[in-house]
């Protein structure tokens, strides 16, 4: 099984993860942001622009917490 | 040329229907049983010699069980055990549906982001159930990090609620858009191939097969980080920030 023995695939696979991290969270952030403009708040564009600041933030944490179980 | 995305469209073969709910098959369904089939029959055959001296497929499946034993010690330490059953199904499902895609012609379920989608929310869902029977209302305290001050919190509760739920999604999304985008390139490849003169064709052909080799290692390397992030999230449910954590 050549990912848990082989660094190179291991790290590959930390690669990979990193990426999809930091977008997912910025949309899930961006789409709450949204959906409180839309159906909670009539305080369009304000809900998406905080979501969006706070789904890159918490983004840029995930990939940090991925990066840091790798060491 | 085709159209790429050709290979991902579904077809229902005839009509069938249960209650008004339309539940005809289509190549997705039919592949799912022949994977299921595959691995059962695989691990069945491998599990009726029990040899001191393995054979061929025996040490297969034993290498194969003794991988993913090493992955749940890894992240969620001994009590993580009982999870083996549903992570080992998990693991190896997802393996043989992209393995078995990458043979022309048959169907690869995991491009589909209906089935991760289901696979990342009941992952997520039982990481969630998990925590709130062990731990009752303190598993709420996962969206607080340890050692946040107290004027932190209305910033840092968004935050991690935010991280939590990006979870499954990044989940669903990483397998199908590895899977989705690997097979594109791979009909890309052979459609070049195929409407090229002879004298250039060979080279997309030879890309052809080196990327099918790539995808091989690919498959694994989708199947290896979903399980381990499953193991992850119900390790973290099962142990709030690391209190008596194992490894890292």
């Amino acid at each position: 099984m050549p990912p848990s023995t082989d660094p190179f695939y291991a790290g590959l696979g930390q690669a990979v993860r990193i990426g999809t991290e930091l977008l997912a969270a910025l949309i899930v952030g961006g789409g709450l942001g949204w959906l409180a403009d839309t159906y909670l708040f009539a305080s369009a564009p304000w809900g998406l622009v905080t979501g969006l600041a706070l789904g890159a933030v918490s983004g840029v944490l995930n990939a940090y917490r991925a990066a840091q179980r790798w060491k | 040329m085709d159209n790429p995305l050709h290979p991902f469209e579904l077809h229902p073969f005839g009509q069938l229907s249960l209650f008004g709910l339309d539940i005809s098959l289509n190549q997705a369904v039919i592949m799912m049983w022949v994977v299921v089939a595959v691995v059962a029959g695989l691990l069945i055959v491998a599990g009726t010699s029990k040899r001191l001296v393995p054979t061929k497929l025996q040490s297969l499946a034993e290498l194969l069980v003794d991988f993913i034993r090493g992955m749940i010690l890894e992240t969620m330490g001994k009590d993580g055990m009982r999870f083996f059953p549903f992570l080992a199904t998990l693991f190896l499902f997802i393996l043989f549906c992209n393995l078995l895609g990458l043979i022309p012609g048959l169907y690869t379920v995991t491009s589909q982001i209906v089935v991760t989608a289901a696979f990342a929310l009941f992952v997520y869902g039982m990481s969630v159930v998990v925590g709130l029977a062990r731990h009752g209302v303190k598993f709420l305290g996962i969206l607080i990090p340890p050692g946040t001050p107290l004027w932190l919190l209305p910033l840092m509760m968004p935050i991690e609620l935010i991280s939590q739920l990006a979870r499954p999604l990044s989940l669903a999304v990483r397998l199908f858009a590895n899977m989705t985008a690997g097979h594109t390139v791979l009909a890309v490849l052979f459609g070049m191939a195929l409407s090229l003169p002879l004298l250039i064709a060979w080279l997309p052909f030879a890309f052809t097969i080196a990327i099918n080799g790539l995808e091989v290692i690919i498959a694994f390397i989708q199947a290896y980080i979903f399980t381990i992030l499953t193991c992850v999230y119900l390790g973290d449910a099962m142990h709030l920030h690391g209190q008596d954590e194992h490894a890292h």
